[in-house]
């Protein structure tokens, strides 16, 4: 595993400075049903292909981002902060799911 | 012995093993393998399975054939490493002597060995297990270095390098060297990655009349933009473009390296190698391809025999016969493959056999297949496609930003034979000079239904030895095509896969050049003459060697009864420290933690566990609340990092007033505990320190010996005490004060093992030293700190299930009965049946024994049974206990 990553902060830096915060997930409402909690806490989708994860740039700027990353070939496709705009241009709030998970 | 001499040339050791080691004359830039050669060495290993005798075959540090030790380093390619003055070079896979290999028996008994024969022969368990011993003694290559501190003292001559470039080039052949140029010119910045000593591939030993080598290599050294890598293997090209090198080492005193290059264009120039023919006898000594013999000649200005004979056909095999004779090696004859019956002679090579003549020859010099060396481009995820007219596999559908040049794409190959050709049925003829594999074995393979060339690689070994497939793989397709009646391209290749070369684990393991912390009270220790231990990346005084006329246990007991009957001080500055600020900062840290943090009084201190999602304890420590918009936290050293990014991490998006900061460094902390240690305090500072007025579990801020501190009341070692935490450069003044304060009283510095035995005899748990991966608050005996009201938090969901759930296993504690001292990680057992195990175990001053926490299955956690614990390879008798082992009250925390 040696992908790079292009950090909306600090540019395209190799993997190794960034630990995985696992696929991103929508944690279920408090007194949700068992069965939505079980599914967030043990179930991944484990994509082949586009997923969004949670990446934490720790030898860097220090600052958890999402990245869109093609698991058949370890293309990271987009990475952005979630909830900041990109490039000038607000965010697609639709399709950059946020929410919380641990993978 | 050993010193290089004013015209270059030096000496070394050959270690024959039974004999007088032989002193080996070398000269500048030769190789081992040449040296030796040069003074009469010709064979220079035996083979894995019958341990024929073998010599050098490739001279490019492909082939099995000159694996030895050098300087205590096993299957050291020596054609291609560098000689250096004084090394001592022995040989491995033979005994006693490599001209004299009792072990060659095996030869005798091959009919007993067939292909696969252990597959076959050892169906059954018990033979299995009666022959194993013998097996295993005899398989493998080589001996490891018998000690790991042998590896040791060599550990610092390896490192690991990061290089970032625009272009790395692999090959310094005329295509590299080329291609490198040309990158240049367009203000790139190049990496050129070459495995030889000099730049040049094959122009080296075979001078072109078309391209003038000296001009071109000039060329590149006037490039300032260019770096050199000589000697440097690229072993593999991973994701983003990154590439694994091995770098022997340049100069004697060098390191060896790896080198991490991270390329944003990678051109791969890595040109062909020589795979040999098929034929009787082909792997006897003096049997040598055609490029090794150039090397010879050219590169060392060796003639490897005095009459040879040419195997092959064409223009090159011509060439390679004029070469011969200009070397003054007299050409017997040339003869195609076609024609050759046998090579002939015992151990070394003396003739060989034609369909026409028996031609008399100390050498016979194989024109074999021109092999692109197209690994790397395989490894990238290129196709590698048969071509019929070059006669070999050529990579196509490049990844992209990879592209390849020169002859590993076929440019130049003009192919002496046409593969595949006939090949004789017979159990000399070595398809694979690693394993021994012969054309027979492959033949055998086929009938048995082993017909892909995957299958009868896994099957016949083929491929799989040191050579990694490059000087069988072409015979083993062909052989497997013409038996299976397929053509080359609809056999196919095995996949190429790194490390390819060969890398020493050495350098894999490498110097990383891992930071190292140092408090600010680390020349306190040092003058203390603390005995270190690494914690993560800090050092930490894991005691305090006082009197040196005192064992390590004699320190140990003066610092526990310090603490338990004055007073002692640790430095705990490597405890993670955060702030955590903002009229949000309680809400945070009650959706985080599993306590209640919002109604925490100001001046108050609450023990804090973190779980995640499922309910498992990732860490502890303390929160204090300085101010009402003022959280201090303390976590475990290894988590600080962790616990800072999981915070943060569930910040965002909440729109909380929280700011999360890592102060660890900018703190630093002592932890002053015993009966005495208000006392230590009376001349310091202002506070008002009595019982009432600083309860047990409360926070203060205020001056200590002038200098502004953090002060809590906790007690993790079980006695009265204060957490001190100051502005790291006040950390010096502060401890210096301490100690001169506490001196009446009898104070004294406890490092990390003794805070472990007084910890342990409060039974207060390390997270990840008594807790793992699968532990939960309920299962780890402090179902309280889960405060299942609170209406959201990490892990609630699952707590609220695991409250209810059977626990499965139980930390406990335990009380040896005898006087025996159980490791950490002994087992626990119960009717002779394994049934827990020990996460810590000590030796209790106050108990008179050893006394421990471990893990047992949940039935078995009751309160007084007797277990056994494994304890010094025997069982000894243990009681199990779950009040602490010490003051269980816990009145001496709140005196």
């Amino acid at each position: 595993m040696s992908f790079l990553i292009t950090c909306p902060e600090c540019g395209e830096r190799s993997v190794y400075e960034f630990r995985f915060g696992g696929e991103v997930l929508q944690r279920p409402k408090p007194g949700a049903p068992a069965e939505d909690w079980f599914r967030y806490s043990y179930v991944r989708g484990n994509e082949m292909g586009v997923q969004t994860e949670w990446w934490y740039h720790r030898l860097g700027c220090c600052r958890w981002l999402q990245a869109l990353r093609d698991t058949k070939n370890n293309h990271v496709v987009r990475a952005y902060f979630p909830g900041e705009p990109q490039n000038g241009e607000p965010q697609d709030k639709e399709n950059e799911p946020l929410g919380h998970g641990k993978g | 012995m050993g010193t290089a001499k004013a015209d270059g040339s030096f000496s070394f050791l050959f270690n024959p093993g039974l004999f007088k080691a032989r002193t080996i004359h070398a000269g500048p830039g030769d190789t081992i393998a040449a040296a030796m050669f040069r003074s009469g060495i010709r064979i220079f290993t035996r083979s894995f399975k019958n341990h024929r005798p073998r010599g050098l075959f490739c001279m490019t540090g492909k082939c099995p054939n000159c694996l030895m030790n050098v300087d205590g380093v096993p299957n050291v390619r020596v054609c291609m490493a560098q000689a250096r003055p004084g090394m001592e070079v022995k040989h491995q896979n033979a005994f006693p002597l490599l001209g004299f290999d009792l072990l060659a028996a095996a030869q005798k008994f091959s009919w007993l060995m067939p292909v696969g024969w252990y597959y076959k022969t050892f169906t059954r368990r018990r033979a299995w297990a009666a022959v194993e011993p013998w097996i295993r003694k005899a398989a493998g290559l080589a001996e490891p270095p018998p000690t790991i501190d042998q590896i040791a003292d060599r550990f610092p001559n390896y490192e690991h390098v990061n290089v970032h470039t625009d272009v790395a080039v692999v090959g310094g052949g005329p295509a590299g060297l080329s291609a490198a140029l040309n990158a240049a010119a367009d203000n790139a910045s190049v990496t050129l990655i070459d495995n030889q000593p000099a730049l040049g591939g094959h122009l080296r030993y075979t001078p072109s009349e078309e391209v003038n080598l000296a001009e071109l290599v000039e060329r590149i050294q006037g490039q300032d933009n260019i770096e050199v890598l000589s000697l440097s293997n690229c072993f593999g090209l991973y994701e983003g473009n990154l590439l694994g090198v091995f770098r022997q080492r340049t100069t004697p005193d060098a390191t060896e390296q790896l080198i991490h290059v991270r390329a944003r264009r990678v051109i791969v120039a890595t040109g062909v190698y020589e795979a040999p023919l098929l034929f009787e006898n082909n792997d006897l000594v003096g049997v040598m391809l055609s490029t090794a013999v150039e090397r010879l000649i050219g590169l060392y200005g060796i003639a490897p025999g005095r009459r040879a004979a040419v195997i092959g056909s064409g223009s090159r095999t011509e060439r390679i016969a004029s070469r011969l004779r200009e070397a003054g090696i007299e050409v017997a004859a040339v003869v195609s493959l076609e024609k050759v019956v046998r090579a002939t002679g015992s151990g070394k090579v003396n003739g060989l056999r034609t369909k026409d003549a028996y031609i008399a020859c100390d050498l016979v010099v194989v024109c074999g297949h021109l092999v692109p060396d197209a690994g790397l481009l395989h490894q990238a995820g290129a196709k590698l496609q048969w071509d019929e007219v070059k006669g070999a596999f050529l990579a196509g559908d490049l990844p992209a930003n990879v592209t390849a040049v020169g002859d590993v794409v076929g440019e130049g190959i003009t192919p002496a034979t046409v593969s595949p050709p006939a090949y004789p049925d017979s159990k000399r003829c070595f398809v694979c000079l690693c394993e021994d594999v012969t054309s027979r074995d492959l033949r055998q393979a086929v009938a048995e239904g082993f017909d892909h060339i995957e299958t009868i690689k896994r099957y016949t070994t083929v491929s799989m030895g040191p050579c990694q497939g490059r000087m069988c793989q072409m015979s083993a397709i062909g052989v497997c095509a013409a038996e299976t009646d397929r053509t080359m391209g609809e056999t196919g290749v095995t996949t190429s896969r790194p490390p390819n070369p060969p890398v020493s684990l050495g350098a894999l393991a490498g110097e990383r050049r891992l930071p190292v912390r140092r408090g600010p009270l680390h020349h306190e220790h040092e003058a203390l003459n603390a005995v270190w231990m690494n914690m993560g990346e800090w050092k930490r005084p894991l005691y305090y060697h006082a009197d040196p006329a005192l064992s390590r246990q004699g320190c140990l007991q003066q610092e526990y009864h310090a603490v338990r009957e004055r007073v002692g001080v640790v430095d705990v500055g490597p405890l993670g420290k955060i702030e955590v600020k903002g009229k949000d900062a309680g809400k945070l840290l009650d959706k985080v933690y599993t306590h209640r943090f919002g109604n925490l009084k100001v001046g108050r201190v609450r023990y804090a566990v973190v779980c995640d999602e499922t309910g498992i304890i990732l860490d502890d420590g303390t929160i204090s609340r300085l101010a009402e918009d003022h959280y201090f936290l303390t976590t475990t050293t290894g988590n600080l990092e962790f616990v800072v990014q999981w915070l943060e991490w569930w910040l965002i998006d909440t729109g909380w007033d929280a700011h999360i900061t890592n102060i660890t460094g900018g703190r630093s902390s002592i932890n002053v505990a015993g009966p005495r240690a208000r006392e230590v305090f009376s001349g310091l500072t202002d506070l008002d320190l009595s019982t009432e007025a600083f309860r047990y579990m409360a926070c203060r801020q205020a001056d200590v010996a002038g200098a502004p501190a953090v002060l809590l009341r906790i007690g993790f070692v079980g006695e009265m005490g204060w957490e001190i935490h100051v502005p790291a450069e006040y950390g010096v003044h502060v401890w210096k004060a301490v100690l001169e304060a506490g001196r009446p009283l009898g104070i004294r510095p406890f490092g990390v093992e003794a805070q472990r035995m007084l910890r342990l005899e409060k039974k207060h748990v390390i997270v990840g030293v008594d807790t793992d991966a699968l532990s939960n608050p309920y299962e780890s005996d402090m179902p309280w700190v889960a405060k299942l009201d609170k209406p959201d938090f990490i892990g609630k969901a699952s707590l609220e299930r695991l409250q209810s759930a059977p626990a499965n296993e139980r930390l406990i504690g335990f009380v040896m009965l005898d006087n025996r001292l159980p490791d950490d990680g002994s087992a626990i057992v119960v009717a002779g049946k394994p049934a827990g195990r020990v996460t810590s175990a000590r030796y209790s001053p106050a108990n008179g024994r050893a006394v421990g926490l471990g893990w047992v299955a949940a039935s078995l956690a009751e309160d007084g049974r007797e277990i056994d614990v494994l304890a010094q390879g025997q069982l000894a008798k243990a009681r199990v206990q779950q009040a602490a082992f010490y003051d269980p009250e816990g009145t001496r925390l709140r005196m």
